[in-house]
């Protein structure tokens, strides 16, 4: 909201500067986005009558002139315009003068001879032709009105304000005019708001002669006022109404016009005038639309309408949309002479359903969305018929209509002055409050702790006594706010499960040297079909936004699996020759989903890993010690996703349950998405690990007596997981068996092609006892057995 | 030649061969030919039995005297060679310390991990519970419980992302008080940190998915003022402890009465910077006392409890701690960016 700073002067006194007053009205909840000076725009331009003109010697179009600019001597100034005759009043920029475009002027010469300035042409002063009509003449400027040379131009262009841009809250839209922010710098400053006496000039009439007014539909219409001016004479408004309306914002257009803005930016109340000899049969209805009614709006466009939406109508056509656009037919001309002005009150949440549906918000729109109070409908109108009165621009009706069936009443808070204090810790004495309240326009009866207070009807905002607490506060001080701590029974604060084990999982794997990443949730579906997916995989089902940004933001991801690859690529693309990444996040899982409810969130690991020392083992390691650290040991099952690489790849299972997933990912897929360097994935259900993490037991004692340890080697096929051998090795080992590692791979032509030797040690205990070979060595007979009948696998000799 | 003119000689010779020994070989071979079985001296002791006994113990004596004189020399020349042998080994095995790394670096966490977890740190020391809830949301928790009715104007502030009517991706973590508020009782102290969506396009300061931490804190004679302290601590626990906030008067459907919170600028300390535009103070926070009505929506007696709330999106923290000047950096996992952080 732009307020001209000479406009708000009218109505209340402001004795501290522009940037005073700012703070001011920023710490007492009127926030400011901007202050605009016109003053710095244009700097020591004055009006200049020029004395004399001659020719320059040497130019054929130049002409050297005397300017007097009120000064003890004219000034010598050559020029290029086409227009200079002596006795003209010109503005004149003179020496260090500090023109719109940023120009600096200085003291120069033209082919030889001294200029002491520059006279200015309307656009070199960059002022609206609305505003100073003669600025869009050819040449320079030339002022037809008498002004002493010397004058400053910039009152007489009307750009000599400052203008402050308030940033006016949600709650408060009775601060969008010019009063509105009177009534709170008044409140803020500690001085007077001053509002004009409303007094109308009318002529004798009825309305009825001019027009028929029906409201059909009240509950979305509660209050329409209209008067009517006949005789009346279009043409300009005057510079003060014009200045006015261009310093906040609004092109000047004609006199009727600029009244109904004039009205809106002081009132707050949007306002429409009706040229009423174009308005069919002079009947004015308001209505809901009708099934499959259409209008053509004042943009040319063709509207489909609802039965919810409001219209201003005549007897067969919507003619315009309440609140929101009016109608071309009965728009303002050069030929009007009678108009009626419409001040209304519109259904908020209607007029923002109309606007969402229609996809058009216009400035009056806006406000009657935010909130235009009905009880000051009519005093806005009178303001309009006054200024009609002092434009002197036609002759107001006496009669007026006004339907306003259920005027609200006022709203009476009751509040405790105690209770206030309470809430916002402070100890402030109620006759201060009341005084406060009081300087914001309420009524206030005070009576010991008891405060009852009537807000005016346009502070809608004002309903229990926490709204006045905060009405208190603002406008005594938020810097009085005192600092004290929390007091009260309370245990120390804890993270919850979720928060401690991704925490954990954090810790481990950067220890381990991964970076944390994170990606946006929602991915575009594009990516999904990257991934080899079966037709009927559940991860190809997705929640879609109603309103994504764009297709590459709109579904909700149901794995992280591609955003990870997309960061992967990014890091391949640019170069970094290596990336452990991880992310931890939901992902949305639409199995079972119903709608109109929630999908299931399950808090996912994912890992994407590349670089000369990362290959598949590393990240199967990496994800194997996360699992242990929460007590879940887990057996490696070879097995793919179809973004996997089908021979390198896993799955972690335990207890029946797959917890997570390890693979270099399918060259396709790498293809896919450009990723160059093999890449290995890694992705853990947190949800399953929250379920089977277990707490950690008491210790094992350390053994007393010495292991037996024997080493073998087994030759089997290519094809036969050391996993496989290694749990037939563990299963028939059985208590005594401690332990059983693998210690190397062999590979080598006297294998025969297709075959391996793995390496095992093994080492047997008991705890009660040293062990002989009388106990081992039908244990090792059994063991290789076990592996020659289950995995192939036989003792090489 | 006498018996003590040999062991003379014996001790001599063997004093000048000791000082030409360089190495073990040379040593040990010293002491066979001294004192091996054929050894000079243990010949000599041999051959103590052709003299008279009662020379014999003199004999002996001499003869142990030079044994035992010439061990030492021995030992302690071993002892040299052992010494020496041992750094000729070291300096064999000296490596280039200065080669570049071989092994690979710690990682870190995201910086929006980083200050959220200093953040629940200072909280919940405070006693602040850490709560979190579902990214996908009722309409009814996101907006409805927090007075931002349908057709609200608020809701043009916080441009929703939609999944249905009533299903919106939420547009602060709000929700998950309200969802605490319905199922805990006073007194409440939680902190909602998380994913949040708004819809604006991605620049250098805008992303339509972030993160934020709010605040609740519910029971009896809860004030503005201990909202302030409580801000206040936070802000010297996270950015030290000559910072303090400031509150101005704002709107929020939520609370009542409502503050934008400033804080002490981080960049020059209150001085004035390119930062804070040389105010010397940051907006950082949205906070107030809880809405009555929302108090009431969510089941809580608004008569016997009031309470507090506060926001704070985590990138401004992230963006102001670490100097990051374009908030897609955050989104965007380059390693080298990533690489840069640490957890102090």
């Amino acid at each position: 909201m732009k307020v001209p700073m000479q406009w708000l002067k009218q109505y209340t006194d402001v004795p501290v500067s522009a940037q005073a007053f700012q703070d001011a009205m920023i710490n007492h909840g009127t926030g400011v986005e901007g202050l605009e000076d016109q003053n710095e725009a244009v700097q020591n331009v004055v009006v200049g009558k020029i004395l004399s003109v001659r020719k320059h010697e040497n130019s054929d179009h130049m002409v050297i002139c005397s300017i007097d600019v009120g000064e003890a001597e004219p000034l010598q100034i050559v020029t290029g315009a086409p227009n200079v005759h002596e006795g003209d009043l010109v503005p004149v920029a003179k020496v260090g003068a500090v023109l719109p475009n940023g120009v600096k002027i200085k003291k120069g010469k033209l082919r030889g001879v001294d200029s002491y300035g520059m006279c200015c042409s309307g656009p070199e002063l960059n002022v609206p032709e609305y505003l100073y009509p003669s600025v869009g003449d050819k040449g320079l400027l030339i002022f037809h009105e008498d002004y002493a040379p010397g004058t400053d131009v910039r009152s007489i262009l009307g750009v000599d304000d400052t203008i402050v841009d308030f940033e006016i809250l949600a709650n408060r839209p009775d601060c969008l005019s010019v009063w509105g922010v009177a009534r709170e710098a008044a409140a803020t400053l500690g001085t007077t708001f001053n509002k004009p006496e409303i007094k109308v000039e009318t002529v004798p009439g009825k309305m009825s002669d001019f027009v028929s007014i029906e409201v059909r539909d009240t509950d979305l219409c509660p209050r329409y006022c209209a008067r009517v001016v006949k005789n009346i004479k279009i043409g300009p408004s005057p510079m003060w109404m014009r200045k006015a309306l261009n310093a906040a914002g609004v092109r000047a257009i004609n006199n009727i016009v600029d009244i109904t803005n004039y009205v809106m930016l002081e009132t707050g109340h949007p306002m429409h005038a009706f040229d009423l000899a174009k308005v069919k049969e002079q009947h004015v209805i308001v209505r809901r639309a009708f099934e499959g009614e259409k209008i053509v709006t004042l943009d040319g466009k063709e509207r489909d309408l609802t039965t919810d939406m409001l219209m201003i109508a005549d007897q067969t056509n919507a003619t315009g949309i309440a609140g929101v656009m009016g109608g071309e037919e009965s728009e303002i001309t050069e030929e009007t002479t009678t108009v009626m002005f419409e001040i209304a009150a519109f259904d908020r949440s209607n007029i923002r359903l109309t606007t969402r549906a229609l996809g058009m918000r216009t400035e009056a729109s806006g406000r009657f969305e935010r909130g235009v109070c009905a009880a000051t409908c009519r005093e806005a109108a009178d303001r309009a018929c006054q200024l009609v009165n002092l434009l002197g621009c036609g002759e107001v009706i006496d009669d007026v209509f006004d339907c306003y069936p259920n005027p609200k009443p006022q709203t009476v808070v009751t509040a405790s002055v105690a209770r206030i204090n309470r809430r916002i810790g402070m100890e402030i004495p109620g006759e201060t409050m009341a005084k406060i309240l009081t300087s914001l326009h309420m009524d206030v009866t005070l009576d010991g702790d008891r405060l009852t207070v009537v807000a005016p009807e346009y502070r809608e905002d004002i309903e229990v006594e926490e709204d006045l607490s905060e009405e208190v506060l603002r406008i005594y001080g938020y810097e009085h706010i005192q600092s004290t701590l929390l007091r009260g029974e309370t245990a120390p604060g804890t993270r919850n499960a979720h928060m401690l084990l991704s925490d954990k999982v954090s810790r481990i794997l950067v220890g381990m040297g991964l970076y944390e990443i994170r990606n946006f949730s929602f991915i575009s579906p594009k990516l999904i079909d990257k991934l080899n997916l079966a037709e009927d995989d559940p991860r190809r089902t997705m929640l879609r936004l109603t309103n994504p940004l764009g297709e590459d933001t709109s579904v909700m991801r149901s794995t992280l699996v591609p955003s990870m690859l997309g960061t992967v690529s990014l890091n391949q693309s640019r170069n970094n020759d290596a990336a452990m990444l991880y992310e931890i996040a939901p992902v949305f899982d639409m199995t079972g989903y119903k709608q109109g409810e929630l999908p299931h969130e399950r808090p996912t690991l994912c890992i994407g890993a590349y670089g000369p020392d990362v290959d598949f083992y590393l990240v199967r390691d990496i994800v194997l010690d996360v699992l242990a650290r929460f007590g879940v040991e887990c057996d490696v099952v070879p097995g793919a996703e179809p973004y996997h690489h089908p021979g390198r790849a896993a799955k972690l299972m335990a207890g029946g349950k797959c917890l997570a997933s390890v693979a270099e990912v399918h060259p396709q897929v790498m293809a896919a998405f450009d990723i160059t360097k093999r890449t290995v994935i890694a992705e853990v259900n947190l949800e399953l690990l929250g379920e089977m993490r277990t707490p950690m037991g008491h210790v094992r004692a350390l053994p007393k007596f010495p292991a037996v340890t024997r080493d073998i080697a087994l030759v089997m096929d290519e094809a036969t997981t050391v996993g496989s051998v290694l749990a037939s090795i563990r299963k028939a080992g059985g208590a005594l068996l401690e332990s059983a590692e693998m210690f190397d791979i062999y590979r080598g032509a006297q294998l025969g092609e297709g075959k391996k030797s793995v390496a095992f040690s093994l080492a047997f205990r008991n705890a009660e006892r040293t062990l002989s070979d009388d106990d081992v060595n039908p244990l090792m007979k059994k063991i290789l057995a076990s592996c020659e009948e289950n995995n192939g696998a036989v003792l090489r000799l | 030649m006498d018996m003590q003119e040999q062991l003379r000689k014996i001790q001599e010779d063997a004093q000048a061969q000791l000082a030409q020994v360089s190495d073990k070989l040379g040593l040990d071979a010293l002491k066979v030919k001294l004192m091996g079985k054929k050894g000079d001296l243990t010949l000599l002791r041999r051959s103590m039995g052709q003299l008279a006994a009662e020379d014999r113990p003199k004999a002996g004596q001499m003869i142990n005297e030079v044994v035992a004189a010439l061990t030492e020399q021995m030992d302690a020349l071993d002892a040299r060679l052992k010494k020496l042998e041992q750094e000729r080994k070291l300096a064999r095995e000296a490596i280039d310390v200065t080669e570049p790394r071989r092994h690979r670096a710690i990682g870190m966490q995201h910086p929006i991990s980083l200050v959220q977890d200093q953040m629940l740190g200072v909280f919940t020391s405070m006693g602040f519970d850490v709560v979190e809830g579902p990214e996908v949301e009722y309409d009814l928790y996101n907006f409805e419980l927090m007075n931002i009715p349908k057709n609200h104007p608020a809701r043009d502030a916080q441009d929703t992302f939609y999944i249905e009517d009533n299903v919106v991706l939420r547009t602060h973590t709000s929700p998950v008080q309200a969802r605490t508020m319905l199922t805990r009782k006073p007194p409440i102290r939680i902190v909602c940190p998380g994913r949040v969506y708004r819809a604006d396009e991605v620049d250098a300061t805008h992303s339509p998915v972030f993160h934020q931490m709010e605040g609740l804190v519910v029971g009896e004679d809860v004030t503005m003022a201990d909202l302030k302290g409580t801000l206040d601590a936070f802000a010297q626990k996270l950015f030290g402890d000559d910072m303090t906030t400031r509150f101005r008067p704002s709107f929020f459907p939520f609370t009542e009465p409502s503050a934008e919170v400033d804080l002490t600028c981080v960049g020059c300390h209150g001085k004035g910077c390119r930062i804070c535009k040389g105010t010397g103070w940051i907006e950082v926070l949205g906070a107030g006392m809880v809405n009555p009505k929302v108090l009431e929506m969510c089941g809580i007696d608004s008569k016997k409890y009031s309470g507090f709330a506060f926001g704070v999106g985590l990138e401004r923290i992230a963006m102001l701690r670490y100097g990051i000047t374009d908030m897609r950096a955050l989104f965007e996992g380059d390693v080298r960016f990533l690489s840069q952080f640490r957890d102090d």
